[in-house]
């Protein structure tokens, strides 16, 4: 049982994660949207999608600290055990919290609003589902691991998540966690096998780049073609 | 002088920066993550290549070929489009930019425009697309059934509709779903055969087809209407019955309407909007009021609401609905006073003189007072046979009007009046032209006396005296006091003159005084001093710039009850100002206006005046008013309209007796005219060996026949057939909708009027105990969409829509022609309307030469206009020969009667070939006849000829190109060669030099290729009465003024008094203030501003729409999407808080009439006691089951009904004379009221 929660299901979302996005842009390149409502809403989602979005960018943050970065490494560098927990519970909790206020405010305003719920898919509904339980597990560990008595998943989840990444993963480290962390990483697989079929698309089309753009770009024609596409064969110019 | 401190503008730098140092640091950096340039100043990029995402938007936008098109009912618009084709697939339109230049010194017509016409190519593919021919399910089940057990159409037709239970089995499904899919072929003969056994069992004329507009669409509309009179059917008018002919028009001018093209408004110093909302009605010209603002144009507008109109207007007076006549009496009183007493202005006076009737001399009548005094009112024009001598006995001296040369004081008879219109010894006299003559407008400084005449007024709700009495100066003439047109003016309106016996106003603030400023303000609401300021401003403009003040005017105003006494105040104003027939000046109406350019044309095509004359041409209000038996709900009779001088010429009088009187007298058209079918009456004459005129009059005489109209409701008098194209009876034109539904269709109706009271019921009309339902056999509909009118048809036959056919397409609101072309094929089953009815005659031939092979038929036509029949009523004292007043004599004293023969064996191929009648006859067209041998002779050549059949050798109208061809070689306006030979024959008639106004353009003629190329201005032509030589700007009257050409009326002059009987009786001898119809009063509707707990009343308007036109229809998906989407009624916020009602709520109104459910779009921007609901929203788009009758709800026109004004319906006098579309009684429909609530918000559909 535990291998296939831990072991086989993690790598099958991760493949429909990753065979999706392919789906997804070869096939639906002009569906790739945020699926924007802030044009039949302006005053709630001012708060709420910052909160949100900016909550969400430090959970991250925390969540790359914390899995990715080996126990070891922190320690070399000085950072001990009580204070890696009080900057994680302190920092993960004011992010946890913002990204919480906010999914509440856009949820209320996505159910409320007529024009906003109006324009709400199946696919969004589904979604928000599972993307409410990750968030909500994951505040329920923080919450719980510091009040409840103490789990060190830098010891037992980050190892076994890094593990899928180096193919080596260690079910048996996951059932040794505590249920909370166990369904916050099965949800949060679920969602990755999601992702590709949903909204979520946009986070790998975030406008980054306008921070440094130039205001104007120009862009020449392509050397080898003198319209927008290739000649078909036997079209192409004599001199060539 | 403070030196503000300014950030130093990068001096030294040279180069642009960037938004601020954040951007200057975060944009510097990109140059290093790049292997693009980034240009010096870090602003710009220079990639290489990355241009492959720009196929998708050239994909988006690649087409295969762009055809010229445009949009083809009544959308005045006529803008020509862009209809792209990608793949075989029509896929979007965009405006067309080659309209030919105005001039150098003006803005132009280019681009035209909006968005209706640009989502019309949703139509092509939408769900709501026709696409076979469909037949109601019973029906087609009993014809099959019938058909194969008697062996032949027209056997099985009667078998059915001849049995009341089969009949009322499918009259009565009718609007309930059940229309099954047939082939083209039954179809077709479906129609043939019913029109074959209503012409056998009834008569032609109780056929009838209705298509609106021509001028939109030529050829589509010339497709039926030809059917229909070839085989001797009623082509139902329009103009009237929408209630957009402006009955004042022909009234003062002899004219249908003609108006300024929009290019025109640039030419005004200053603008009225009265009744017409420009930027919604009229989108594509509406630039020319905007552009003309800059020009130092100032724009008034009077609306009763917030109309979008007003956001353009330097002053805004909110008249309350309905009111605009005691406005612009109080404009005119103004203007009177300031400009004609006070001081005289050389223009206006000189102008007056010439092209108006105020000089001529009107007799005083004593008439019985209602007060029991001796007493006289204004009465008839003094005309030369009035005068003794030889003048009384010239030729038609009894239209000839009389008035006083100011130099010699001698009584003159001039040039240009009806009586020089005809006959020989008025040749090259019929015109303005004057002498030495100068015409008195006065007889103040020369009057032998001064006498009292009785006023009738109308704004009293109750008590008070109804009768002004105000004097005139009067000059004797034998035994009668004659006095000026312009002295009674000036008494109707108020204005005191020294040596005068009032009683006169005291002043503009004498509230009391008729017509003042101050009185009309507690009726319309809008200051006094505003309408004194700006009736000052209106016509020192006319003053200063020569008569450049121009009115817009149209459905806000028109289509009231009152409408053409409402018209006559407010076209005082330009007319006594010197502004008509001035460029920049005059009228300007624009609602439902038709302008067919080229008019001739079309009407020898749609008429099938080439083969066969008189056509029957059939009032259409009057038309419904009676088979729809909305004649049964009259709670009011005659005289109740009458005025307070009449003398009770209309009492006991019903509505429905008077418009007998009508046909009786040949006034107005009416079919069915007989009780008996006009085949068979054509053969007892002939069996007889007697005359028909002499047959009929004996028969009419002993009462063995009779006229339908007085028996509508018996069955040998209804309408059997009805054929409609291009036209939407059911949802949007009939007034009364419900009537319809319940008597001419016998299905469910949600009519609850209680029928007349026994003491108000017609006299000469026979009432008839049971009121029948279902008097209509067929109800055949061609459209590209399903409608509320499809839905209650037997046939429906798939049509193609304006992106799909060949056609022509002109307006009043540019001088262009310009072209309809096929961008695709009719898709599916679809066929042009000239090919539907192509292949209806052809299946109607065969059965019509086994059924009734070649028949005479006697055809009764009115008393035209235009033409001698005009002088049938002298002075227009009424006479019937029904009393004994007269002599019936036809095309006198009663309609004309003509026999005509009908090969109905011949019909398709007279259909489709030029007739013989073109050569015999030539074509005429408002009192011209052209000689057209010329053109019958290229048309052979450029059509080719017909080889075969009936029509062996004429010019072949087989493909609408042909008919296109056709309609532009035969009128002047396209052919300079006719326009040139019409100017000529006006010169002999008037003396004046004209053909010169065409000469320009003598050898052109335009082809169908040349209005594919581009839109092609027309030319100068005796077909209308303005001049677009050298490239002007088309104005109506511009010829009339210059080439000084009288007006088609009696004086031959612009009419401010109208002397027929009927007028003198109503009042409306002179313009006057009469308000709304009361129909609390009328109906016992409850008064307005009333509630109760079934709500609100309020008045029910049905302006027009934002969303939709009538070639681009309310249930078009981006059109709902921009609307509401769906039925809406717009109502005030303060009535909308009265009964709870709150913005997107549900509403229910209701009256007699019918129930409307729609949602409330509350809005401040209407005014309290009156709400919209714009025309034409079909039933179809989310309208829910009522909870009154728990039926589905109606269409706009449920609440309303036909409410026939006498005014409309005299004939037989001068410009009072019928003419199709120009004069008759108008399907009127703004007096209504409602109730309206908060209903239920929970629907069932």
């Amino acid at each position: 049982m535990d291998t296939f929660l831990f072991l086989i299901v993690p790598y099958l979302c991760l493949a429909v994660f990753v065979v999706g996005h392919y789906w997804r842009w070869t096939y639906d390149k002009f569906g790739w949207t945020t699926r924007s409502s802030q044009l039949y809403e302006n005053r709630l989602l001012r708060w709420g999608s910052p909160l949100f979005h900016f909550g969400l960018l430090g959970v991250i943050g925390g969540h790359v600290v914390g899995l990715v970065v080996p126990k070891g490494w922190t320690e070399a560098i000085g950072v001990s055990e009580g204070i890696y927990h009080f900057l994680a519970v302190s920092l993960g909790g004011l992010a946890g919290v913002a990204t919480v206020v906010g999914l509440v405010i856009l949820v209320y305003r996505r159910r409320t609003v007529g024009p906003v719920f109006m324009a709400t898919t199946k696919m969004d509904k589904l979604m928000y589902v599972f993307l409410a339980a990750v968030i909500l597990l994951g505040m329920w560990n923080t919450v719980a691991s510091s009040v409840f008595g103490h789990y060190d998943y830098r010891e037992g989840v980050s190892v076994w998540f890094r593990g899928i990444f180096t193919f080596r993963p260690d079910p048996a480290l996951m059932s040794e966690a505590p249920l909370g962390f166990q369904l916050h990483a099965l949800v949060a697989f679920a969602l990755f096998a999601l992702w590709p079929f949903t909204r979520l698309v946009h986070v790998f089309s975030a406008p980054l780049g306008y921070i440094t753009r130039p205001y104007i770009v120009y862009r020449s024609r392509d050397e080898d073609r003198e319209g927008t596409r290739a000649p078909k064969r036997g079209w192409e110019k004599a001199s060539r | 002088m403070s030196t503000t401190e300014r950030p130093t503008e990068r001096q030294g730098s040279g180069t642009a920066g960037l938004d601020g140092p954040l951007s200057e640091a975060l944009v510097g950096t990109r140059r290093f993550f790049t292997r693009a340039e980034v240009s010096e100043d870090k602003r710009s990029l220079y990639a290489k290549g990355g241009r492959s995402g720009d196929s998708f938007y050239r994909d988006r936008w690649s087409h295969d070929k762009v055809v010229r098109s445009t949009h083809g009912v009544n959308c005045t618009g006529s803008c020509s489009w862009k209809v792209y084709v990608k793949d075989g697939i029509i896929t979007w339109e965009a405006q067309q930019t080659d309209y030919p230049s105005t001039g150098a010194d003006r803005p132009e017509y280019e681009p035209r425009g909006c968005p209706r016409g640009a989502a019309f190519s949703w139509y092509t593919y939408s769900p709501t697309r026709i696409r076979y021919p469909y037949v109601r399910g019973v029906l087609l089940e009993m014809y099959r059934e019938a058909k194969q057990r008697l062996g032949d159409p027209v056997l099985a037709w009667a078998d059915i509709v001849n049995d009341p239970v089969k009949a009322k089995r499918y009259k009565s499904a009718r609007g309930k779903g059940g229309l099954v899919r047939a082939s083209w072929g039954e179809a077709a003969e479906i129609v043939a055969a019913a029109n074959v056994h209503t012409i056998k069992q009834w008569g032609p004329d109780r056929v009838a087809g209705f298509s609106p507009i021509p001028a939109m669409s030529m050829v589509s509309h010339a497709s039926g209407a030809r059917f229909t009179s070839l085989i001797g059917g009623s082509m139902l008018s329009f103009y009237d019955w929408y209630a957009d002919l402006p009955v004042a028009s022909p009234q003062i001018w002899g004219d249908q309407t003609d108006v300024p093209e929009s290019g025109d408004w640039w030419d005004a110093g200053y603008l009225m909007m009265w009744g017409s909302n420009v930027p919604v009605t009229r989108t594509p010209d509406a630039h020319w009021m905007a552009e003309a603002r800059y020009r130092g144009q100032k724009v008034v507008v009077v609306a009763p609401d917030y109309a979008d109109n007003v956001k353009f207007a330097d002053e805004w007076l909110p008249a309350a609905p309905g009111t605009d006549g005691a406005l612009a009496m109080a404009m005119g009183h103004v203007v009177l006073k300031e400009f004609f007493v006070d001081q005289q202005v050389e223009y206006f006076e000189e102008y007056t003189r010439k092209y108006t009737d105020l000089p001529f001399l009107v007799a005083l009548e004593p008439y019985a007072a209602k007060d029991g005094s001796a007493a006289y009112r204004a009465g008839k024009f003094l005309t030369a046979s009035d005068l003794g001598g030889t003048e009384a006995t010239a030729e038609n001296a009894e239209f000839k009007t009389v008035l006083v040369d100011s130099r010699t004081g001698q009584l003159v008879v001039p040039n240009g009046t009806l009586g020089d219109r005809f006959g020989d010894s008025g040749a090259g006299k019929w015109n303005l032209d004057l002498g030495d003559v100068v015409p008195a407008l006065s007889l103040l400084e020369t009057r032998d006396d001064t006498a009292v005449v009785d006023l009738p007024r109308f704004d009293l709700a109750e008590g008070g005296d109804p009768v002004l009495r105000r004097s005139v100066p009067v000059r004797r003439v034998g035994d009668r006091m004659v006095t000026t047109v312009f002295d009674l003016l000036l008494a109707q309106y108020g204005v005191e003159r020294e040596g005068l016996p009032g009683p006169w106003p005291a002043g503009y603030d004498d509230v009391d005084g008729l017509y003042t400023p101050a009185w009309q303000e507690p009726i319309t609401a809008v200051p006094a001093e505003k309408v004194a300021r700006i009736a000052r401003e209106f016509a020192q403009n006319a003053v200063d710039t020569k008569g450049r003040s121009m009115i817009i005017v149209g459905a806000g105003t028109n289509h009231w009850y009152h409408s053409d006494t409402i018209y006559r105040c407010m076209l005082l104003l330009t007319t006594i100002t010197g502004c008509q027939g001035v460029n920049g000046g005059g009228w300007a109406h624009y609602v439902g206006q038709e302008k067919a350019r080229p008019i001739t044309g079309w009407a020898q095509m749609a008429f099938a005046l080439d083969w066969v004359r008189p056509p029957r041409q059939m009032i259409q209000t009057a038309y419904w008013y009676m088979h729809t038996d909305q004649y049964r709900y009259d709670h009011y009779t005659a005289d109740t309209m009458a005025a307070s001088t009449g003398t009770g010429l209309f009492a006991g009088m019903s509505t429905a007796d008077q418009l007998a009187l009508s046909t009786r007298l040949g006034w107005m058209p009416s079919y069915p005219t007989f009780d008996r079918n006009p085949l068979d009456l054509a053969d007892e004459a002939e069996a007889a060996g007697r005359p028909i005129g002499e047959y009929v009059v004996e028969q009419l005489r002993s009462g063995d026949l009779r006229f339908a109209v007085e028996d509508p409701d018996a069955p040998e008098n209804w309408p059997r057939v009805l054929m409609m194209w291009r036209a939407n009876l059911l949802g949007s034109s009939a007034k009364g909708n419900e009537y319809f539904l319940k008597h001419l269709l016998g299905t469910d109706s949600s009519v609850s009027a209680t029928e007349t009271a026994e003491a108000a019921r017609p006299k000469d009309v026979v009432w008839r105990d049971e009121a029948p339902e279902g008097k209509l056999d067929l109800l055949c509909v061609l459209d590209f969409r399903m409608t509320s009118s499809t839905i209650f048809s037997d046939v429906v036959l798939p049509a193609a829509t304006w992106y799909e056919k060949h056609d022509i397409n002109t307006t009043d609101m540019h001088p262009f022609i310009h072209s309809f072309n096929p961008a695709i094929n009719p898709p599916w089953q679809t066929k042009t309307d000239w090919d539907i009815f192509q292949a209806i005659a052809e299946a109607f031939a065969p059965l019509g030469a086994k059924h009734l092979g070649v028949r005479k038929d006697v055809v009764a036509a009115p008393l035209l206009h235009d033409t001698a029949e005009a002088m049938a009523t002298p002075h227009g004292r009424v006479l019937d020969w029904r009393k004994g007043e007269c002599e019936p004599v036809p095309g006198k004293t009663m309609p004309k009667l003509i026999v005509v023969e009908r090969d109905y064996g011949a019909v398709f191929d007279q259909m489709g070939a030029l007739g013989p009648l073109m050569e015999k006859l030539g074509t005429t067209q408002k009192g011209i006849t052209y000689n057209v041998e010329r053109e019958v002779d290229y048309l052979r050549h450029k059509n080719g000829a017909i080889r075969g059949g009936a029509a062996d050798g004429r010019p072949s109208l087989k493909r609408d190109v042909h008919v296109a061809e056709t309609i532009m070689a035969l009128s002047g306006t396209t052919n300079g060669h006719l326009a040139t030979q019409g100017f000529k024959t006006l010169e002999k008639r008037t003396g004046q030099l004209m053909h010169d106004l065409a000469a320009e353009h003598e050898g052109k003629q335009i082809t169908f290729a040349d209005t594919q190329a581009a839109p092609v201005p027309v030319i100068t032509s005796p077909e209308w009465s303005g001049s677009e030589t050298g490239g002007r700007r088309y104005s109506p009257f511009t010829i009339n003024v210059e080439r000084l050409k009288p007006w088609h009326t009696l004086t031959g002059r612009q009419h401010f008094y109208l002397d027929h009987d009927w007028m003198q009786e109503l009042g409306e001898g002179l313009p006057v203030y009469r308000p709304p119809l009361n129909m609390t009063e009328i109906f016992g509707e409850p008064a307005i501003g009333t509630q109760s707990e079934l709500g609100v009343s309020v008045r029910y308007l049905t302006p027009h729409n934002k969303w939709s036109i009538h070639s681009e229809y309310q249930d078009n998906l981006f059109m709902l999407s921009l609307s509401r989407g769906g039925q809406a009624i717009w109502i005030s916020d303060k009535d909308a808080a009265k009964v709870g009602i709150k913005d997107n709520d549900w509403v229910e109104a209701v009256n007699r009439n019918g129930v409307v459910n729609a949602r409330a779009i509350v809005s401040h921007r209407m005014p309290e006691g009156t709400v919209y609901m714009h025309h034409a929203q079909d039933r179809l788009i989310d309208v829910p089951l009522t909870e009154k009758t728990g039926r589905r709800g109606g269409i706009h026109n449920s609440l309303t009904r036909i409410l026939v004004k006498p005014s409309h319906i005299i004939g037989g006098y001068a410009q009072l004379s019928f003419a199709f579309n120009y004069l008759g009684p108008t399907g009127n429909q703004r007096d209504e009221v409602t109730v309206i609530r908060r209903r239920s918000q929970e629907v069932q559909y």
